[in-house]
């Protein structure tokens, strides 16, 4: 990703190489999303999600959780209407937590969606890897599994606890469970780790891998993940739905939680276009950095920064960003800095440039979100729609925050940002797989290469 | 309690705690197909192994954990019941 090169956006046929003319070695391995499957609190699969998203409908209620009722966290995003048993096997259900199930689950969906089968991958098990970002683990099996321990004794701890609620648990089982036997592994760095499995997928797509599974599912609102998150300043304990997370307004009171999360298939550029699968949008460019626990004001020189590498890794200008997926935290220390970050970094095309959260209807699902922040930004492209942020209104800083109903646009390039509560900073760049996406104008891509 | 594990006991076991469903006339009838084939892991027959302790009152042999088939788990841990319980 980082060394995607202007002469690799022609876009050209696996079996014949086109002459380039003489420069730089041949680029990298371009990497692109053929495959997205979503569980989120709006909707199952990516174009339900994507019809709410587009709609701003807002699906924050109350948390309705066995056990979470007399909680001081009110509002969250719950996944409802969905029965984990028809999600995944009845051995998934016993052996792994609520987190799994749904990293399963849309793994499936993205691999349905990118027709990416058993059979494209038999007899190259070794080319296809798993990576997936994760915050908090297995929380309500872990629950569940120490109420044992203290309530009867350890003889009474089932032995699938040394599994089920450790992080790398849903990168295992999608491993385990497809036979993809690739480079795997899980990203802990924060909330912004679900920008950063994007470029784990790139990194592992330039080294060699044909195609990589990327993104993360999380199940934050069980009673004692709940009890974990009372700790965080930030967190809303607002009642009212429609007041408890209004990000980049006066009336910011902090985020609320939220579960679910979405899985992408990644592919390499040639491999997927040879087995003739349709490239959604190509990851383009992504850089982090890290500006310490709750310190907002100084993450707006963190995420600009990180901006900034992300824009220069995909060799975009400034001015080719043409909607900002924001991280929107609700907190207005952090919502002042992110819009500061978004000018310092875009100059004055920052106060013009669409800047949207839908993540205002659904809530935050922890490093789910920013993933859910990359399935939204790909459909945006596919669709020439933002989607609005829904509960916000009277946006009380100099971007233009696009509120009430979705805006067309043609979008060739997006910009999502992602920020976690202990302090990483990330941004991710996609462009449009679109052939006009494809083919920005060159005169741009050379004042900024 | 000291009765021994029956076909039953085991299929129950091998769902509540592993996930993996299996009828206890397989079991009767095939106790040489591998729990593997079954689906059921390494961890799953720990846990079994721990949920008959917990029941039965009485410590498994070491052994128990590393059986392959049903019909071995079932001989050895009956073997050890029956011992116990004599």
């Amino acid at each position: 990703m980082s060394n995607s090169r202007p002469d690799r956006r022609e876009r050209r046929s696996p079996g014949r190489r086109t002459a380039r003319a003489p420069g730089p070695a041949p680029a990298a391995r371009r990497s692109v999303i053929t495959g997205i499957g979503v569980i989120a609190p709006n909707g199952i699969g990516a174009d339900v999600f994507w019809k709410s998203t587009h709609e701003g409908i807002s699906v924050l209620d109350r948390v309705s959780r066995e056990g979470c009722e007399r909680l001081p966290l009110k509002v969250g995003g719950e996944v409802r209407d969905l029965e984990p048993a028809t999600l995944v096997e009845e051995r998934f259900l016993v052996q792994t937590d609520r987190f799994t199930h749904f990293a399963m689950a849309a793994a499936d969906l993205a691999l349905a969606d990118a027709r990416l089968g058993r059979a494209d991958y038999a007899d190259s098990p070794f080319s296809v890897g798993v990576v997936t970002a994760s915050g908090s683990g297995g929380g309500e099996f872990g629950q569940r599994e120490l109420q044992a321990l203290w309530g009867k004794s350890s003889r009474f701890v089932g032995p699938y606890q040394s599994i089920a609620w450790f992080y790398a648990a849903s990168t295992g089982q999608i491993s385990i469970r497809g036979g993809f036997k690739g480079p795997c592994g899980v990203v802990c760095s924060d909330e912004a780790g679900g920008l950063d499995v994007f470029a784990h997928a790139a990194g592992a797509i330039e080294r060699g891998t044909d195609a990589m599974i990327a993104g993360s599912a999380e199940a934050p609102l069980a009673p004692y993940s709940v009890v974990c998150q009372l700790g965080y300043e930030d967190l809303s304990t607002s009642d009212d739905p429609t007041r408890a997370y209004r990000p980049f307004t006066a009336d910011a009171c902090g985020f609320v939680p939220a579960e679910g999360g979405a899985m992408l298939v990644v592919e390499e550029e040639s491999a997927a276009l040879l087995r003739g699968a349709r490239p959604r949008a190509w990851l383009a460019g992504h850089a982090a950095t890290f500006t310490g626990p709750s310190r907002w004001p100084e993450s707006r020189e963190g995420l600009a920064r990180a901006i900034q590498g992300a824009l220069r890794s995909a060799r975009c200008a400034p001015e080719e960003v043409d909607v900002v997926f924001a991280d929107a935290l609700g907190v207005p220390a952090a919502d002042r800095a992110e819009a500061l970050a978004i000018t310092d970094a875009l100059g004055a095309h920052g106060r013009r440039v669409p800047v949207t959260a839908p993540k205002t209807g659904i809530g935050r699902a922890y490093c789910g979100g920013p993933v859910l922040d990359v399935a939204a930004a790909v459909m945006a492209m596919e669709h020439g729609v933002v989607p609005p942020t829904p509960n916000v209104f009277d946006v009380c800083h100099d971007i233009d925050v696009v509120t009430g109903k979705a805006r067309r646009a043609p979008l060739r390039t997006a910009l999502v940002l992602s920020r976690g509560l202990m302090g990483s900073n990330s941004a991710l760049v996609l462009r449009s797989a679109a052939p006009d996406g494809l083919r920005s104008d060159p005169t741009r891509e050379g004042e900024n290469a | 309690m000291t009765e021994t594990v029956t076909p039953e006991e085991l299929a129950g076991l091998m769902r509540q705690n592993a996930g993996i469903p299996v009828e206890p006339v397989d079991l009767t009838d095939h106790p040489d197909t591998s729990f593997e084939e079954y689906g059921l892991d390494s961890l799953g027959l720990l846990g079994i192994v721990a949920a008959l302790e917990n029941r039965h009152g009485s410590t498994m042999p070491a052994d128990a954990e590393k059986c392959r088939t049903p019909g071995e788990f079932l001989d050895l841990v009956n073997q050890t019941l029956t011992k116990s319980g004599a």
